[in-house]
């Protein structure tokens, strides 16, 4: 059975800031929640822009690599193709429609879903994230982080894609509405089917979430597998302040050893 | 007599707030300063010229022809004009204009001649009086199908489905293109708004005075139109215009006709110095 | 982000007698040019209008005054990165200043161009405050409606002392010597266009220059650098204006007449048009700018009077709407080369220099 995603030999490249990855590969199989992590500057964002078709916008170039959605190669295709191939985004930063109302900003979604359904998609997308509901007629501009994201996220769900991106979902939220949130793609990903890709910085929440997860550091993968190998392994405890603010105190042991691992495991 | 001033300045100003519109929906979309607006109204009176008395076809006909040929130019100069230089900044866009504006004039003086030409239509010219009131028909026509042409478009931002495309598109080019819009696709619609609504107010300028390339420098009070009203607001340009109108014929009257000019300018002057974002503008555009 | 040409910002050359020979042989032609053109021969050889390129003196100095005009231009926009589109304004200042002080107190010329040197300084000063309060699109906003303004008060200036013909102006003179002649306006002007570039050359090179530049590019850095950058524009600005009245000045003196409509929009379009055509930020492309500005129309009207008979499409572009097609040529280029090099020509150049000297180090 192909992969929703298939990533093979990834090379992007900025115009002035040299080689972001380095032959990266990465697969999504149907219906999985995979994970992809990695420190600030690893080049996590940039395989999201490099799937999603917005490296242009960003001065980015594929230098080598296929991506493939669901058996169709997509490298090259512009954004609004891809959305329609039912690929939700849900990009670093929120990316709302600050002046528009909350139901605008899901009507957008939903332009890619025929005129029918479009009520039906909505309250769907209503009864995941009721805080949505209840502000439904009020200006994206005013909601909070946590609803934003929420919003963000629903709009890319109003269309019913077959992959989900989500890049750095709980950047600058409280963890208890990350968790509440990841809870509700969890029931999306359970009732749908939705095959989805997660960026996160945070890893130890998306290991939780995520059935299997990848390891960027500084643009090349670096460890792979399922989500409990991944979370026993020494890589991310190298790669992460986060994880070892849970390492008891004053043992710089296991850290010296694990940047070892981490550069000798590519 | 003020209010035979005030009517022509509300009937003007209804035209003018049409040119600013269509000014106003490229910018918010596009982000570019358009200064070949002015040269857009000169070609819509063109264009009026050659359906009618040109290609001799029916009024109705005349009109639609100029529609879609005002709606082509739009797409045309977005495709090959405006989207190779997106990104660059703002001088080289506002050259582009320029040099675009520079252009047309000198095409249309090679293909029409250098001087003026009649247009003449089947619209309504006679006066009718209301009191003291001399109501021209024409003023009233255009008047009435301005603001028809501006309710209409309100209609259309805000009530259908790819308006609101266009309005998502205006509020966060990225977030659009994340959401699947075809950005692109929005941004020539609104370049041929933006042409349509230049070349209907050529339509009745062209009638009203007298159909030349010098009608560039009227369709331009366009330009402090939107400014004075606020450049990424809607309504701001309509009321620009409809400003810029009445301050126009009341200078033109009581101080002299060739003071109408300057007065607005004057006018754009103070606001950039006291109000740069207009009088319906937000504040935060002051990030320029 | 436009690649601007830096004003040569290279690394210093060994000034070598290479250079020495250059220099001279270019002073030399542009000695002799005055002659070959009001001869209309080389060397006793006659040359038909043609070959001349149908260019006469009146229009070299034309040019030779609109290089002023670009050269004032490119080091406000080019260099200081303050656009303005009201640049006619400042000319307008210089010639209504002239007026003012040459025919109607009847000054001597010199002291006529420092009058109007300063008025434009203090115009410019003036037109570039707007700059302290906004920025970007609304500062060139705010250029359009002072060009609208000063426009309009040469034309009440216009009317109320003269005529709708226009303000006439005394003949030029520098002390005894009367600048009756092209050729003489030619010798006066060529070292002043050359005074000119050579010294807002300067200018740029030095620390203000630089930081001025820098501030182009990157107005958020150079606050850090203690310099006031709000006061370093007006000075560019009063510096630009300066200039450009002068030029402003010069161009009425030359044509001995001038109206308001000469210093419409169009006028300071042209200027624009010549910084983009020759680069932004680069003095020597605003030079070439101004030339083929300046000297594309006479070439064409050269075709034009060659074309002769020709009947059709030939004829209309040609004869009947010269005018025209100059102006659609220009507008086209302007266009192509926004579009394909926004580095104008210099920057064509520039691209060039690298490739070849990058093919030289290579072999």
């Amino acid at each position: 059975m192909t992969n929703m995603l298939e990533i093979k030999g990834l090379s992007v490249g900025y115009a002035r800031k040299g080689l972001a990855l380095d032959d990266v590969s990465l697969s999504v199989p149907k219906g999985g929640i995979v994970a992809l992590l990695g420190a600030n500057g690893a080049g996590k964002t940039t395989l999201i822009r490099a799937v999603t078709g917005l490296l242009d916008l960003h001065h980015g170039q594929v230098t080598h690599g296929q991506v493939a959605l669901d058996g169709h190669a997509i490298l090259g295709l512009p954004s609004h193709r891809l959305v329609r191939m039912g690929m939700g985004q849900v990009p670093e930063g929120r990316l709302i429609f600050k002046q528009l109302s909350v139901e605008d900003n899901l009507k957008v979604g939903a332009a890619i879903v025929p005129r029918g359904q479009v009520r039906e998609r909505l309250e769907a997308v209503y009864t995941l994230f009721p805080r949505l509901l209840e502000r439904r007629t009020q200006s994206a501009g005013w909601l909070s982080g946590g609803e934003q994201q929420m919003l963000a996220l629903g709009r890319a769900l109003v269309g019913n894609p077959r992959l989900l991106l989500v890049d750095e979902l709980s950047l600058g939220l409280a963890p208890l509405i990350v968790r509440a949130i990841y809870q509700q793609l969890r029931v999306v990903g359970d009732t749908l089917g939705t095959s989805m890709l997660i960026v996160e910085q945070n890893a130890k929440l998306a290991l939780e979430f995520a059935s299997s997860a990848y390891i960027l550091n500084s643009g090349r993968m670096v460890l792979s597998g399922s989500a409990a190998e991944v979370a026993a392994s020494d890589a991310i405890k190298a790669s992460y302040l986060g994880t070892k603010r849970e390492q008891p105190e004053g043992d710089p042991g296991p850290d010296a050893q694990a940047s070892q691992h981490a550069q000798e495991s590519v | 007599m003020l209010a035979q001033v005030l009517f022509s300045g509300l009937a003007l100003g209804s035209i003018y707030g049409l040119v600013a519109l269509g000014f106003a929906v490229v910018f918010k979309a596009t982000e570019v300063f358009n200064f070949a607006q002015g040269m857009f109204v000169v070609c819509g009176a063109y264009l009026a010229i050659t359906g009618i008395s040109l290609l001799n076809l029916p009024f109705p006909l005349a009109m639609l022809s100029m529609v879609l040929a005002a709606a082509l130019l739009g797409v045309l100069i977005h495709m090959f004009l405006i989207q190779p230089v997106a990104g660059q900044p703002m001088l080289v866009v506002i050259m582009l204009t320029i040099a675009l504006s520079i252009v047309l004039r000198a095409a249309i003086e090679i293909i029409f001649g250098s001087q003026g030409r009649t247009l003449n239509t089947p619209l309504p010219s006679g006066v009718f009086k209301i009191g003291e009131l001399r109501i021209s028909q024409l003023h009233l026509t255009a008047a009435l199908v301005s603001w028809g042409c501006m309710a209409a478009f309100g209609a259309f931002f805000r009530f259908t489905s790819v308006g609101l495309l266009m309005r998502a598109t205006a509020d966060s080019h990225e977030a659009a293109v994340v959401s699947g819009v075809n950005v692109n696709m929005m941004n020539r619609l609104a370049w041929a708004i933006g042409v349509v609504l230049a070349a209907v107010g050529g339509l009745f300028l062209g009638q009203l005075q007298i159909a030349s390339t010098e009608l560039e420098t009227i369709g331009l009070l366009a330009l402090p139109a939107v400014v004075i009203g606020g450049m990424q607001s809607i309504p701001g340009a309509i009321v620009g215009g409809l400003l810029v109108g009445v301050i126009e014929q009341l200078a033109a009257s009581y101080i002299s006709p060739k003071s109408s000019d300057i007065v607005i300018y004057a006018l754009l002057l103070l606001i950039l110095m006291v109000r740069p974002w207009g009088l319906f503008g937000q504040r935060e555009l002051g990030r320029v | 982000m436009t690649k601007h040409s830096s004003v040569s910002l290279k690394p210093a050359q060994p000034v070598s007698w290479q250079r020495w020979v250059w220099v001279a042989l270019a002073v030399v032609l542009l000695c002799y040019l005055p002659i070959v053109l009001t001869d209309r021969a080389i060397f006793g050889v006659r040359l038909s209008n043609m070959q001349l390129l149908n260019i006469g003196m009146s229009q070299v100095n034309l040019m030779l005054i609109a290089m002023l005009g670009a050269l004032s231009l490119n080091y406000l926009t080019g260099c200081a990165g303050l656009i303005s589109i009201g640049h006619a304004a400042f000319y307008a200042t210089g010639a209504m200043t002239a007026a003012i002080t040459g025919t109607q107190w009847g000054w001597p010329f010199p002291l006529v161009l420092a009058a109007a040197g300063l008025a434009g300084a203090l115009v410019g000063t003036l037109a570039g405050l707007p700059s302290l309060r906004v920025r970007g699109l609304y500062f060139v906003l705010s250029t359009l409606a002072v060009h609208y303004v000063v426009v309009y008060v040469f034309l009440e200036y216009q009317f109320k002392f003269f005529d709708v013909v226009g303000v006439p102006y005394n003949a030029a003179s520098i002390g005894p010597i009367a600048l009756n002649t092209p050729i003489r306006w030619y010798f006066f002007l060529l070292p002043l266009v050359a005074l000119v570039y050579w010294g807002l050359s300067n200018t740029l090179k030095s620390r203000e220059g630089r930081v001025m530049m820098a501030m182009r590019d990157h107005e958020l850095a150079t606050t850090s650098v203690g310099v006031d950058v709000r006061i370093l524009r007006l000075k560019a600005f009063a510096f630009s204006s300066s200039i450009a009245a002068m030029a402003g000045a010069l161009y009425a003196y030359f044509m001995s007449n001038a109206t308001s409509e000469a210093f419409g929009i169009n006028f300071a379009i042209q200027f624009i048009a010549m910084i983009i055509i020759g680069g932004m930020g680069s003095l020597g492309g605003a030079l070439v700018g101004a030339a083929l500005w300046l000297l594309l129309p006479s070439i064409i009207s050269g075709f034009a009077t060659q074309a002769g008979d020709a009947t059709g499409i030939v004829r209309l572009l040609l004869v009947e709407h010269k005018a025209q097609l100059v102006q659609m040529i220009f507008g086209v280029l302007i266009i192509v080369l926004l579009i394909f090099a926004p580095g104008g020509i210099a920057g064509i150049g520039h691209k060039l220099r690298h490739r070849w000297s990058a093919g030289k180090d290579a072999s």
